[in-house]
């Protein structure tokens, strides 16, 4: 009970199971076609990981 | 919440009280529906942040139903499991407040994680700082689908 996620996953993996979870949810509630949930799913898992890693890289001088 | 256009034909200009008198009783049904609507939009609403997808199965979406019980449930699952830090009521400072407004938002499924999550959060690695995140996100995005039932049982979007 106490390691309900078997998975030792990294910050990176993380981050990228997040950005999937939640664009498919935006996809499926913003859109109504499934072509136009796929799409917008994608765009919005694109634009996730885009800026997540421009923002880590913004700060990443200052985080020592 | 009414809307106050449908009272505003109850003097007709021809004078015929027959025309006035039906113009009076349809505004007042248009009214009543109006009022019963809102309450039914309002019930989903709050039956769909009680139970994740509940609000959009009660309107037959059953898409976006299953899709926002999944994902709120599997963001619950992954936040407990990683040990993220589920707040508690009655926090000291306005983050934790705010957090546990958020935590609140999964509804049933905040007492769901309180059950998994048996040792408490350990926030000292990336897991549990982003099972914080996913539990939070998981509240969030359940109040943003209990908005959005709302919304389509009111007929403003689909």
């Amino acid at each position: 009970m106490t390691v309900l996620v078997p998975l030792q996953l990294s910050h990176f993996q993380c981050f990228l199971l997040f950005a999937l979870i939640i664009s498919l949810a935006f996809g499926t509630l913003g859109r109504r076609q499934p072509l136009e949930r796929l799409k917008y799913a994608t765009w919005s898992f694109a634009m996730f990981v885009v800026v997540g890693i421009a923002l880590a890289w913004l700060m990443y001088p200052f985080s020592r | 919440m009414f809307d106050n256009t449908t009272v505003t034909n109850t003097n007709d200009d021809s004078g015929d009280p027959k025309i006035a008198m039906h113009e009076t009783h349809r505004s007042e049904l248009h009214v009543g529906n109006t009022g019963t609507f809102d309450v039914r939009a309002v019930a989903i609403a709050i039956l769909g942040w009680i139970l994740p997808g509940l609000g959009h199965a009660l309107l037959k979406m059953w898409g976006r139903a299953v899709t926002v019980c999944l994902t709120v449930a599997f963001l619950v699952y992954l936040g407990a499991g990683m040990r993220g830090n589920l707040f508690a009521p009655g926090g000291d400072d306005a983050f934790a407040r705010l957090g546990y407004a958020a935590d609140l938002g999964t509804g049933s499924f905040y007492y769901l994680a309180r059950a998994i999550e048996v040792t408490g959060p350990d926030v000292s690695h990336a897991d549990g700082d982003y099972g914080t995140r996913f539990l939070a996100t998981a509240g969030v995005l359940n109040l943003l689908a209990a908005l959005h039932a709302y919304e389509a049982a009111r007929r403003r979007k689909a």
